[in-house]
């Protein structure tokens, strides 16, 4: 007989119906066997029936019915729509069919010299942090720690990710006025694996800084800038203002809705005098 | 030409059947009814102007899904705002009452009432995750495909989330069966 604890372990995987095969009958015969088992699948199944019961929670109200049926219904006349409009239009298909033709030597060149180009494409890392600071922002995405110290978090991190994360506190040591704020820090998933999420917050407006490995994720796409020998790809997705770059082993992305680029991010990392050279390429020219 | 009519037709006909389970997400994701009812319209002109509508038998309702919560954190973009915290009307679906004594349907009100009130009061990502797990009969896979997550992420969630309802109904439901009695 399997063990109470292995089946105990499974249990929610049978209870939602998501066992197949011999592990559901592994499961079902431990059941019929195991007096406590039983007694607890019993009260597993009678408080997912409680909730379950509940469904629907809540109706559409017919108002809302009666305008989602007319939207379905106004996209059935466009369909409707479309082959008359296809037939009255059929003679100046034709018309540029026949220019297509004529144009086609020079498209064929214009195809052929954009291709050496490559195209400039936003890195799924990119969107990826882009999401999570959305998300973040959402409610949906809690800090799984909250701290305004980098080396709490730094140390947080330690042995929760395959890289070393550390955060440098340049407001701390240059004395400066506070300009920022360090929320906290999470985990996120990134191509099957843990990035670290870390929260910042400058004049109320958030910051994400989303830290992996180089061997997980390359910056790439978008507009690249040189700055003190290295290369930020700058995108601007939804609204959001994404930098990536990669240095000595880590991919970072930060992501913020300030100004301009969101150079001024930045500063979460480099405040002091000594960095302006590398802020300032990030500027718009 | 006709085929495409037809088509149009029966996604519109196999749509409108999720109109309720769209509603109750919406109203989880947006937590106000007139942001939810925007919602659904925007969710369906969406999924009605969309190039290519899935089978409609297969994966219509979580493709449904998708479309609503990419819809719902657009509009969060936009606002750059957190949701709002309204109250939602605690009026239930009609149920088939003719066929029930006025005790057992005051009961089951109650039940669902308390169910109800219990996932509204959930933080935001256990409640979505409850509705689409308990309520609307999601798989893991699906889920994860609505929620862009792994599936692992989906049972641990899923997990915590059951058990900080447990606790919510356990304490409601002792004191509700205090007033019955």
């Amino acid at each position: 007989m399997q063990k109470c604890e292995d089946i105990r372990g499974r249990l929610t995987l049978y209870l939602d119906d998501e066992l197949q095969g011999e592990e559901r009958g592994m499961v079902e015969a431990h059941l019929s066997d195991c007096e406590s088992c039983a007694a607890l699948f019993a009260r597993e199944l009678n408080f997912l029936n409680a909730i379950r019961k509940g469904a629907p929670l809540h109706v559409a109200p017919p108002e809302l019915r009666l305008k989602v049926e007319k939207i379905l219904r106004q996209e059935h006349v466009v369909e409707k729509s479309r082959p008359r409009r296809a037939s009255r239009m059929s003679w100046l298909v034709a018309a540029a069919a026949v220019l297509l033709l004529l144009a086609l030597p020079f498209l064929v060149w214009r195809v052929v010299k954009q291709s050496s180009v490559p195209a400039v494409k936003t890195s799924s890392f990119a969107l990826k942090a882009a999401d999570t600071h959305l998300r973040h922002m959402r409610g949906q995405l809690p800090l799984e720690m909250e701290s305004e110290s980098p080396q709490q978090i730094s140390s947080w991190f330690l042995n929760k990710v395959n890289f070393s994360v550390k955060l440098p506190n340049y407001q701390e040591s240059s004395g400066q006025e506070k300009l920022y704020t360090l929320e906290g820090a999470r985990l996120v998933n990134y191509q099957s694996d843990y990035a670290a999420y870390v929260a910042y917050r400058m004049k109320d407006r958030p910051i994400s800084l989303v830290i992996t490995s180089d061997s997980v994720a390359r910056p790439s796409g978008g507009e690249e800038i040189q700055a003190r020998g290295l290369t930020f790809h700058y995108n601007a997705i939804d609204g959001l203002k994404v930098l990536t770059w990669s240095d000595r082993g880590l991919t970072y992305a930060l992501v913020s809705d300030l100004e301009e680029r969101g150079q001024q991010s930045c500063i979460v990392c480099h405040e002091g005098t000594k960095d302006r050279d590398l802020l300032e390429p990030l500027k718009p020219h | 030409m006709m085929d495409g009519l037809v088509e149009m037709v029966e996604f519109g006909q196999a749509a409108l059947e999720h109109i309720d389970a769209l509603y109750g997400y919406a109203l989880a994701l947006t937590r106000n009814m007139t942001e939810a009812e925007d919602l659904v319209q925007d969710t369906y002109l969406r999924a009605a102007s969309a190039a290519h509508h899935p089978d409609i038998n297969g994966n219509l309702k979580s493709w449904l899904f998708v479309i609503m919560r990419n819809a719902w954190l657009n509009e969060v973009r936009h606002k750059n705002s957190g949701p709002k915290f309204v109250d939602l009307d605690t009026s239930g679906p009609p149920v088939d009452q003719l066929q029930e004594t006025p005790h057992v349907v005051y009961l089951r009100k109650l039940e669902r009432e308390q169910v109800q009130q219990a996932i509204e009061s959930l933080p935001d990502a256990y409640r979505e995750i409850i509705v689409l797990r308990d309520i609307e009969g999601f798989t893991y896979q699906e889920i994860a495909t609505v929620l862009d997550c792994p599936a692992g992420t989906v049972m641990s969630r899923l997990g915590r989330a059951r058990g900080k309802l447990r606790k919510l109904l356990s304490t409601w439901q002792t004191k509700s069966h205090a007033k019955v009695v």
